[in-house]
């Protein structure tokens, strides 16, 4: 006869908190030891140029552009892509909805809509540039997480003033977020790849094969 | 030849020994050069990467001291994470050892009506044998990470824990793919080989409503839990299934969020060789109108809150099954995988299996080191193995004294010899002007031991022994001191 869960809980923690009673520190006594390199020293333009350098070494490709250009050079990444049915999240910008090209707009679209899309636009929370990692909270102007992942071509929107250089600037930045904006995170770092058949790196495997990302240079003035 | 002409066993309790289970990679050249050529590329990339990490040292120490923080207190912090999960949406079950974990799986599987499962690599599956008891009963289990399908249409065994396949080369891969594929005129070009494995699953990912998966980590304060991986088959398997059963090791719990922001920069460093590994999701229960809308979290046991108990050993559990250790082995680099009987191989599994058995198998394992501490200076969690290795091989001493079968056992009575010998100066220097007599006759023209009889021919067997110099330490020291003071040099 199987004991059951309540028991079988009770009986696996009883036997945790018997195995650290003797333990060093409560969680209140700990300190820990935080030494690490938590704020980046880059000037704002080093920072910029690391973020577009990482992302390239990932073989994203990146685009830079003023604020105002934005929905034109949406236009013509869309045109280069060779690509027509592009989702986009419920919350997309609408000027970033280029016209000419056949949009899914997010409002409760099946898994097979998304998969007959070519391609996908996204804003995202955050870059860290010491990593080259677009970081999506899946708010809804980055969509759903099905969203930027079946689609072959990622076409995401950074803006210069998202971008951090270190990841614990990232974290930072959670702090002043409510709790429930983290429940869903993606960390995107280049597009996706494998090195499992003798460790030769290849991009592409499950989630999208391609990654473009149009750097937003909303900080120019700074 | 693809098949492997040994069929790897990675079960602990019916696995031969380490020295006997190295044998077939030892005396097999291709897999020997496939298994160094993997570590050398990682090792190398590796190696780039910690370098320009100026706080490299400061991240390891603060990724120790969180591990062993949560560990501390890790009857609190589960039932934390158990609170925040279930608020979210999520159903946390609890798993004393590896059977209990399986008929949970099972009961879910049975309500889901599920015939397959999709799955995302997880060692802790592993580690409970889940694949082979869910296909008996009928489930058909579709793994997902390359490395896997790798394995699985060979009918291999994984022999790494980041890389399973890495003993496996391209053209064996092929062979494979166009066999289980039924792909004629595959070419064994990796980029071929990866978008064969892309096709063979993507209806698989858009239409099994099931998924299984693990957990890198836990996140006490939200009760999200998050999952690292490269090629974006976890976020198939994360985000398009109706349900997502996850298993997860009680260990594996972090205090919190922000403690990701040290994770998650040692970990793809340490495994790949990578600033960041391509894909991180974290998820938190379950969030509707995204991702599965039933969400179960197992949270095993299996031997872990014995090895919380024990003070030396209770550090093996901060792992985060990096592999830096046996990347840096040098004697996983010669053994491979397989050599260990256990699905976690090279140094952390020589400390982790036994104790996950209880020390009631895999006892050679301790002894499968040379404790050299390369795997100590690479653990981004600093766990000292060499320490536990050496309490561990006390531990199997101590049990095997006590055996009486042992009684006349070559090493326990060549030790209790040597007890003895030390213990008397007149019999040790007795026995050693005897020693140095015998080794004379066996002692070649250019000075050297070629071949011994009895033991001894366990070390000749594969290496020559210097034979004795002419004097002793003890003869040269006596010498020197008559010599009054007339320092050499």
């Amino acid at each position: 006869m199987n004991a059951p869960s309540s028991v079988i809980r009770r009986q696996v923690l009883d036997r945790v908190y018997a195995a650290t009673r003797n333990a060093a520190g409560s969680v209140e006594q700990t300190v820990l030891p935080r030494d690490y390199i938590r704020r980046g020293a880059l000037s704002a333009e080093s920072r910029i140029e690391l973020m577009i350098h990482r992302l390239r070494e990932y073989d994203a490709e990146v685009t830079e552009c003023a604020p105002e250009a934005l929905p034109a050079v949406i236009v013509e990444q869309l045109k280069k892509s060779g690509r027509s049915i592009f989702a986009a999240p419920a919350g997309l910008p609408a000027e970033w909805l280029a016209p000419g090209f056949a949009w899914k707009v997010d409002r409760n679209l099946t898994t097979r809509e998304i998969e007959e899309a070519d391609g996908v636009v996204t804003a995202c929370f955050c870059g860290v540039a010491d990593s080259g990692t677009i970081v999506l909270h899946h708010t809804a102007a980055e969509g759903r997480r099905v969203l930027s992942l079946l689609p072959d071509w990622h076409l995401c929107i950074l803006r210069a003033s998202q971008v951090v250089e270190t990841l614990p600037e990232y974290f930072s930045r959670c702090d002043q977020l409510p709790a429930l904006v983290t429940r869903l995170v993606t960390w995107i770092s280049g597009p996706s790849a494998t090195a499992d058949i003798e460790m030769t790196r290849i991009k592409g495997v499950h989630g999208p094969r391609f990654l473009h990302v149009i750097l937003v240079r909303d900080q120019g003035a700074e | 030849m693809s098949q492997p002409a040994y069929h790897p066993v990675l079960d602990p309790a019916v696995a031969p020994p380490f020295p006997d289970a190295a044998l077939p990679v030892l005396r097999n050249p291709q897999l020997r050069k496939n298994v160094a050529h993997a570590i050398d590329v990682i090792q190398t990339k590796r190696g780039r990467l910690v370098e320009e990490k100026a706080d490299w040292q400061a991240l390891r120490t603060a990724a120790a001291a969180i591990r062993t923080q949560a560990l501390e207190n890790l009857g609190a912090y589960l039932e934390e994470f158990e609170a925040r999960c279930t608020a979210a949406g999520g159903v946390v079950h609890w798993a004393a050892d590896a059977e209990g974990a399986r008929r949970i799986i099972l009961e879910l599987l049975r309500e889901e009506n599920a015939s397959e499962v999709i799955k995302i690599k997880t060692m802790t599956a592993a580690e409970i044998q889940l694949n082979p008891h869910l296909e008996a009963a009928g489930v058909k289990v579709f793994e997902t990470d390359l490395a896997e399908i790798i394995l699985q249409l060979g009918g291999d065994e994984p022999s790494h824990i980041v890389v399973p396949a890495l003993h496996v080369n391209r053209s064996q891969v092929r062979e494979i793919f166009a066999r289980r594929m039924g792909i004629e005129n595959l070419s064994d070009d990796p980029q071929a080989l990866t978008a064969a494995a892309r096709s063979y699953l993507r209806q698989k990912f858009l239409s099994v409503p099931t998924a299984i998966g693990g957990a890198n980590f836990l996140i006490a304060e939200t009760g999200s839990v998050a999952v690292v991986e490269s090629e974006g088959n976890g976020r198939m398997c994360l985000t398009l299934p109706r349900t997502l059963i996850t298993l997860a090791g009680i260990e594996k719990v972090l205090p919190r969020y922000q403690d990701l922001e040290v994770m998650l920069q040692v970990l793809a460093r340490s495994a790949t060789g990578e600033r960041m590994n391509p894909y991180t999701s974290l998820w938190t229960g379950v969030t509707p109108g995204d991702g599965p809308q039933r969400f179960h979290i197992v949270l095993l046991d299996n031997g872990r809150s014995q090895i919380l108990a024990r003070q030396t050993e209770r550090q093996t559990l901060r792992c985060i099954r990096c592999a830096a250790c046996m990347n840096a082995c040098p004697v996983y680099r010669q053994t491979g995988g397989h050599a260990y009987g256990s699905i976690y191989p090279g140094p952390i599994g020589a400390i982790l299996t036994p104790q996950l058995m209880q020390m009631h198998h895999a006892q050679s394992l301790p002894y499968a080191s040379s404790l050299c501490g390369a795997c100590y200076e690479v653990c981004p969690v600093k766990i000292n193995i060499p320490e536990v290795l050496i309490e561990l091989r006390s531990q199997v001493t101590d049990q095997e004294r006590k055996q009486l079968r042992r009684i006349f056992d070559p090493m326990y009575l060549g030790l209790r010899v040597a007890n003895l010998l030390f213990s008397r100066a007149w019999l040790f220097h007795a026995a050693q002007r005897l020693g140095r007599m015998a080794l004379g006759w066996f002692t070649g023209k250019d000075g050297w031991i070629h071949s011994l009889p009895g033991a001894g021919e366990k070390w000749t067997q594969t290496r020559d022994l210097r034979g004795m110099p002419k004097q002793t330490f003890h003869a040269w020291w006596a010498a020197r001191r008559n010599a009054g003071g007339k320092e050499a040099r």
